[in-house]
């Protein structure tokens, strides 16, 4: 009996499919064709279908340092379409980390008819392909956060930080508290990421003039955490008490760091890094680290999401934006640590 | 209508358990996607289906790939580190070393054949676990990766190439082609050759099978150098797609695949697997992520999602099997 029931719903199902499909399938060129005649009514409607549709395509919705933003952008792109600048958004992409995902994600965005996509690259020349690939469709894209290779040529602008001068403030930190200069290490990034490069630059440019202070090493740490704190470990061991400053990419990086000169009785080595994250501006607030170099993520996206709005209004909208760094001393931290 | 339907079914009935034992991930796909196309007009639309099988070729490859590792009661967790060092040395060659395409696509998916190879032979030859086997030379593979890309992301400029993802034979993007030859060779080499037979009787009992003059070393080298090889190819379509070679893509791309075999039907217990199932099992985790985007479900509950309804597919899966038998 069963059996027979579930043929028969196999069956339903199999004609509900093909029945939908063709008529799917029909509708949408209809769709088309009569979209294309008309002129749009509606401003800033880039592909003339009289809505308005935004895409959002993040980096990750894990990194502590991601996660603020995507609920940035949550909450705005919920209230735009709520008091009807936008019609529909895709709700936050998950980019996890890889291109190739980003790539399918951004078919999706072409499949749901955006006028704007928002993405969040993961890698500057492999994710290019899926700013491309929304360009190609006519859509408008604003990179956020870091450059892919071709945003200057197609995007529709690209809003982030300066990282070179993030890079500068990190070793002014430095600089500034450790008066008789020494021995540093460098903790990088992933690296081929821009903010990584642009971030190495930005600490070259301060510390290549600057004779009382001597690098030991650039250590790749991939962004990491523990991978931080074993080159910490591995810096004291190896140069004990001329070690004098960790310098980082980013500021897990960085906590781990000091986390680990602290333990081991070193709370003199100074430590810095660049994001703002939850853990660090703690360290900060609790004295346990000196400062921390705050990349304003949602600052970022509201940027790029201002733009949309101006674009819909119909006005003119810059090319690229920066948004600054500030930097996070037990002063300020209060205003940033929630 | 239903009474005409029953009685056909009727008739056919024995036909119709052996399809449903077999294929019976087959009602779960079709039930998913009249579910995702009823939430989500677009869905259905056909360039959102060719993007879904475009998206899907390359974990198809790799999947084709583990279920043959599985059904010999092995596992191929190689696989993503194999995308990056194919990914990596087309860099090299194409955009460095300046050699022409074909020549070094040949070059990169012989080199991933030859990991394929070595895990094989590590693993029949020496009686090693799969697992343990394909977790070191992972490791081993990713770091050469890394070697040869000293750790940096090398773009391919070169349109030819980024073509092999993009270009469109009669409208059908060349990833879906790949895709089709593949699963046709596949199902012939599973359940058509010699082969399929002696990777069926491995799996199912390794001691028959030696006893009936099965070369177990010969078959289990030959399905990982399979294997190896399908990694090369969705080596080489994963940069095509991205542009750009990188020693750190590809990481946890096996989960996808084991996924994908078991909903397909494939059995950790060896001996039992089809290459329609896990084509199936494919579309499924392609249709989960597609799916879910475009309805537009809460990123932080894709994941839950996606165990749960691989548990609950395979779930589902048993009960009718056990039902039909």
């Amino acid at each position: 009996m069963k059996r027979k029931m579930l043929s028969v719903l196999l069956c339903a199902a199999l004609v509900v499919v093909m029945a939908t499909g063709c008529g799917g399938s029909d509708k949408k060129e209809e769709g088309g064709k009569s979209s294309k005649g008309e002129t749009s009514e509606v401003v800033g409607d880039v592909n003339g279908d009289g809505k308005i549709m935004c895409g959002y395509i993040s980096k990750n919705i894990v990194d502590p340092f991601h996660a603020p933003i995507n609920d940035y952008a949550k909450k705005t792109f919920d209230a735009l379409k709520k008091d009807g600048t936008i019609d529909d958004w895709t709700g936050i992409l998950d980019g996890e980390t890889d291109a190739n995902k980003q790539i399918d994600r951004a078919d999706e965005c072409i499949a749901k008819n955006c006028d704007y996509v928002i993405i969040l690259p993961a890698e500057a020349s492999s994710s290019d392909a899926a700013v491309t690939k929304l360009t190609d469709a006519g859509i408008k894209v604003i990179v956020v956060n870091s450059k892919t290779d071709s945003t200057d040529d197609v995007a529709m602008a690209y809003v982030g930080p300066d990282d070179v001068k993030a890079g500068e403030m990190l070793a002014q930190w430095v600089i500034d508290n450790v008066s008789d200069g020494g021995k540093y290490a460098h903790c990088q990034g992933v690296i081929g990421n821009s903010a990584q490069i642009q971030r190495g630059e930005g600490i070259e440019n301060l510390m290549k003039d600057n004779d009382k202070f001597e690098s030991v090493g650039d250590f790749p740490c991939e962004w990491q955490a523990d991978k931080a704190a074993n080159v910490a470990t591995d810096m004291m061991n190896q140069y004990g008490d001329d070690l004098k400053a960790i310098i980082c990419d980013n500021d897990d990086m960085s906590s781990a760091a000091q986390k680990a000169c602290n333990d081991a009785g070193r709370s003199d080595i100074v430590c810095v890094g660049v994001d703002g994250n939850e853990n660090p501006l703690q360290m900060v607030k609790d004295g346990e680290m000196g400062a921390t170099v705050l990349q304003d993520g949602p600052a970022q996206v509201e940027g790029a999401i201002d733009l949309i709005k101006k674009a819909l209004k119909g006005e003119e909208t810059e090319k690229e934006v920066m948004i600054p760094f500030v930097l996070i001393t037990k002063d300020n931290v209060d205003e940033y640590l929630k | 209508m239903a009474k005409e339907k029953e009685k056909i079914l009727g008739m056919d009935g024995d036909k119709f358990r052996m399809f449903m034992g077999k294929y019976g991930i087959g009602v779960i796909l079709v039930l998913m996607m009249v579910f995702i196309s009823f939430m989500e007009p677009s869905f259905r639309s056909a360039s959102n289906m060719i993007n879904v099988a475009t998206q899907v070729s390359i974990n198809a490859m790799i999947a084709y790939g583990m279920c043959l590792a599985i059904t010999t009661e092995g596992i191929d967790l190689s696989v993503g580190a194999q995308l990056a060092l194919v990914s990596c040395i087309l860099g090299q060659l194409i955009s460095n070393k300046g050699w022409s395409i074909p020549l070094a696509i040949l070059a990169a998916v012989l080199v991933s054949t030859l990991w394929g190879v070595i895990n094989g032979l590590l693993i029949s030859k020496f009686n090693m676990f799969p697992f343990v086997v394909t977790l070191s030379t992972q490791l081993i593979i990713r770091g050469l990766a890394q070697l040869i890309s000293g750790g940096q992301a090398i773009p391919i400029t070169d349109a030819a190439f980024k073509r092999i993802y993009s270009t469109k034979i009669a409208a059908v993007p060349f990833p879906i082609l790949v895709l089709i030859l593949v699963t046709v060779l596949m199902y012939l080499l599973l359940h058509w050759t010699k082969l399929g037979r002696y990777i069926f009787a491995v799996g199912d009992n390794m001691n028959a099978a030696i006893a009936s003059g099965v070369s177990v070393i010969k078959t289990k080298t030959a399905v990982y150098a399979i294997s190896g090889f399908l990694a090369g190819i969705a080596g080489v379509i994963f940069t095509a797609k991205t542009a750009s070679a990188q020693s750190n893509i590809g990481i946890g791309y096996e989960t996808d695949a084991v996924a994908a075999c078991v909903l397909g039907g494939t059995s950790f217990a060896g001996g039992v697997a089809t290459i329609p199932g896990v084509l199936m099992g494919i579309f499924i985790i392609g249709f989960i992520y597609n799916g879910m985007n475009l309805i537009g479900i809460d990123s932080y509950y894709q994941s839950m999602t996606k165990g749960a309804v691989i548990i609950g597919a395979v779930l589902l899966d048993m009960v009718m099997n056990k039902k039909t038998n």
